[in-house]
């Protein structure tokens, strides 16, 4: 049966959250993310892109790309609340609905019948509701499977809505950049244009045996998606069970103290994974973990209990660390990664509402910085740096490279 | 102290006692009964510190008074496990109790009656007496909605609510809301609210008989006490401000549904089975002359359901936590609820077909 998938993407999800309660901000450059020390902009508005700000931006950088940026905190309990609201919304429209994150998920609406069944006056139907309860909007991409549901939610944005119909799929498809395909980043990306693959037409002049040859399982992945073939299921719940993030050095770490300068780089892009990622705002987290491969491909890992509020930073994970350098101080790292394992999730359906509204969101707090107005952002400056001056393995299989971030689920 | 009495007089107060006495207690005073005897008069008194409850046991014979206090269960299992209509005495010798009665004896360790806390005096703001029935029914229709270990302490009671006309129970847990009215001519001109603890509310609910035969209500700044029959319940109340009831009881609803109490009950329990069994949603979906139940679990499991209703209206489907519906259908004492609902995300009214002394707000779940 021919399936209709529809891919749903807020746009700017949580500066459009902050936009919707201070509208005077929309024609202002607006950044989500922490202003101080190593912050990164998670998420920003279009008037901040038309600066060249980009997600994961570190923040000072942000802020020298344009001085009179507008930086809020994030607020993560609304953004939860405002992605339940949404999901309540597509499911609405099908019960098979899977969630990639707080602003984005899957549809599978081939059984649903309102509107006659038309995946694209579904899809229509979302994002005026989406616009109308919510005060947000979304950009909408209907395919015949989740990866091209993907690529076309995209393709419109903001605001837009792209339909591949079963007979549109090979003029989307053959002219197609191979960058724009799922699982291929900035590695894989110049290893196919090396072999001068740029589009999914290119890439069809290969067979599968000599793509897995050069490629492994991620060749065969991509022979697949340059013939338009995605059979991948909407899987309704996945629970996840840990996130984790981790790095591969091009030159081992020397020993303990250099794993230590690593640990608030880590400890941050998990703070952004974690923030990102569709995690029940009650999810608590059930036990942190380190895990460390030494020069000789040992591979060790120590996790403990963590009972408390709010996010694990760098100092927790640091006596773990010291445990598992207990009696080798000197040892080369080749891999060095940081992580939480997830208690029992909380199914999301099932959310009791309440007869009192006593339970307030904290007022948002509005800064409006300039360059260096700091003394914190100039001696965590360097320190930023360390982000980018992350050198990412080379031995991993492509597929990493997109995010570089192992995921254990 | 000696004093000799039928096993029949002691059981039932002490019986009532124990209920008030807590297994685990901070102080080892508080797991023991204070027994005072005197003037052909026993007295009988147990106490968690935040409610109290004194029984007096009139026309027995006192051989010589005293005060005493003797573990509370043990003394009540004593008693009861005697055979019926065999007579008790009990004597205090040194630091221990005897209990006799036949050939069975049994010696019990005490404390002075001196380390038994007191529930101080309290000045008295109004009183009021009405059927014990009444207070019972007031007390049952309201009670289960009351909330258990909330930070919100004082949702952790039942309020009462009294005026010139008007005795008012309130409960809720800040998920639903349970609400009666008595019409009572309590002769008090201002409106005066207080909150009755949990424990309060439990331990007066089993002093009360379905009789007519009064209540004595005398309400202070800082306990409520009612006196029935041979025994005095005092309670602390729980100070703070409960919330504006009125402001969360729907007025706006234009749905509404007559269903059969009994039936609509019984469908709901049968597809509370396949409903996740701590989360507890059901969807109910409503239509013209048909109310429709689905409930499905993480196994996949589903159940579907449904009912002839009197509706005449649009279409809806609102969740539940089925357990917060059959707690109100439990308690509603009528044949047939009305049920008015808004929409999916408002607040439900549920009431009794017939008069609306009890009202029950349920507020509904996302699902």
């Amino acid at each position: 049966m021919q399936r209709k998938i529809i891919h749903c993407d807020a746009d700017c999800f949580y500066a459009a959250v902050e936009m919707r309660s201070r509208p005077e901000l929309r024609e202002q450059p607006l950044a989500i993310g922490a202003a101080s020390g190593r912050g990164v902009v998670t998420t920003c508005n279009y008037p901040a892109r038309a600066y060249g700000i980009r997600s994961a931006m570190p923040m000072a950088e942000a802020r020298q790309r344009c001085p009179q940026l507008i930086i809020l905190p994030t607020n993560m309990t609304t953004y939860q609340s405002v992605s339940r609201d949404m999901q309540a919304i597509f499911h609405r429209f099908s019960p098979l609905v899977e969630p990639l994150s707080l602003d984005e998920a899957f549809l599978d609406v081939t059984k649903t019948t309102q509107f006659q069944g038309s995946a694209t006056l579904i899809a229509q139907e979302i994002r005026r509701l989406v616009a109308l309860e919510l005060g947000i909007t979304i950009s909408a991409g209907v395919a015949p499977n989740k990866f091209l549901a993907k690529i076309a939610s995209d393709w419109q944005k903001p605001d837009g809505l792209c339909v591949i119909r079963p007979d549109q799929v090979e003029a989307f498809l053959l002219p197609l950049p191979v960058a724009k395909l799922h699982g291929v980043g900035k590695v894989t990306a110049a290893k196919l244009h090396d072999l001068g693959i740029h589009t999914c037409s290119d890439l069809r002049q290969w067979s599968c045996a000599a793509l897995m040859e050069r490629f492994g399982r991620h060749g065969q992945r991509l022979y697949e998606l340059s013939w338009g073939q995605d059979e991948r299921p909407v899987v309704v719940s996945r629970p996840r069970k840990s996130m984790s993030v981790e790095r591969t050095f091009s030159h081992n770490l020397p020993g303990r103290g250099a794993c230590h300068e690593r640990l608030p780089a880590l400890a941050e892009e998990l703070h952004q994974r974690l923030g990102r990622k569709s995690l029940d705002g009650s999810t608590p987290f059930a036990k942190l973990f380190v895990k460390l491969r030494f020069a000789d491909f040992s591979t060790h890992t120590r996790e403990a209990g963590w009972q408390q509020a709010g996010l694990p930073g760098e100092a927790d994970f640091a006596p773990l660390l010291d445990y598992l350098y207990a009696e080798q101080e000197q040892r080369g790292v080749r891999l060095l990664g940081l992580g939480v394992r997830l208690s029992e999730p909380v199914r999301p359906a099932g959310q009791q509402l309440s007869l009192f509204n006593d339970q307030q969101q904290p007022l948002n707090h509005l800064r409006q910085r300039q360059p260096g107005d700091n003394a914190d952002d100039q001696s965590n400056h360097s320190a930023s740096h360390h982000i980018g001056g992350v050198v990412q393995s080379q031995d991993h299989p492509a597929g990493h490279d997109a995010e570089g971030e192992g995921q254990q689920d | 102290m000696k004093l000799t009495l039928s096993r029949e007089a002691l059981l039932q107060p002490l019986q009532a006692i124990a209920g008030v006495v807590e297994k685990k207690q901070t102080m080892p005073v508080l797991s023991n009964v204070l027994l005072i005897a005197e003037d052909g008069q026993l007295t009988l008194t147990g106490t968690n510190m935040e409610v109290e409850l004194v029984a007096r046991v009139d026309d027995i014979a006192v051989e010589q008074p005293g005060r005493i206090t003797v573990p509370a269960r043990k003394l009540s299992d004593i008693c009861r496990s005697l055979p019926e209509g065999v007579t008790i005495t009990l004597s205090v010798d040194a630091e221990r109790m005897k209990v006799k009665a036949g050939a069975s004896q049994f010696t019990l360790s005490t404390l002075p009656a001196e380390h038994f806390p007191n529930v101080e005096d309290d000045a008295e703001s109004f009183r009021l007496s009405l059927p014990q029935g009444e207070l019972r029914h007031l007390l049952e229709a309201t009670a289960f909605a009351m909330a258990q270990q909330d930070v919100r302490y004082y949702l952790n009671g039942l309020l009462l609510e009294v005026s010139d006309s008007l005795l008012r129970a309130v409960a809720t847990d800040g998920h639903r809301l349970a609400m009666t009215t008595l019409p009572i001519d309590s002769g008090i001109d201002a409106t005066r609210q207080v909150i009755v603890p949990r424990k309060g509310v439990q331990e007066l609910l089993r002093l009360l008989d379905d009789v007519v035969t009064p209540v004595e209500l005398v309400i202070g700044e800082n306990h409520l006490r009612a006196t029935v029959g041979g025994f005095t319940f005092t309670s602390k109340l729980i100070e703070g401000k409960f919330p504006d009831y009125n402001r969360v009881v729907p007025r706006g609803g234009d749905k509404t549904v007559i269903a059969d109490r009994q039936t609509l009950k019984s469908m709901l329990q049968r597809a509370g089975i396949l409903s996740h069994e701590n989360i507890r949603g059901v969807r109910l979906q409503l239509e013209p002359n048909a109310l429709h139940v689905y409930a499905n679990n993480p196994e996949q499991e589903q159940a579907e359901d449904a009912m002839a209703v009197e509706y005449q209206g649009e279409s809806l489907q609102i969740g539940f936590n089925v357990g917060y519906l059959i707690d109100v259908l439990n308690a509603v004492n009528d044949d047939n609820v009305r049920m008015v609902f808004s929409d999916p995300n408002a607040s439900a009214l549920i009431e009794s077909g017939a008069d609306d002394e009890c009202v029950y707000v349920v507020m509904p779940m996302r699902l």
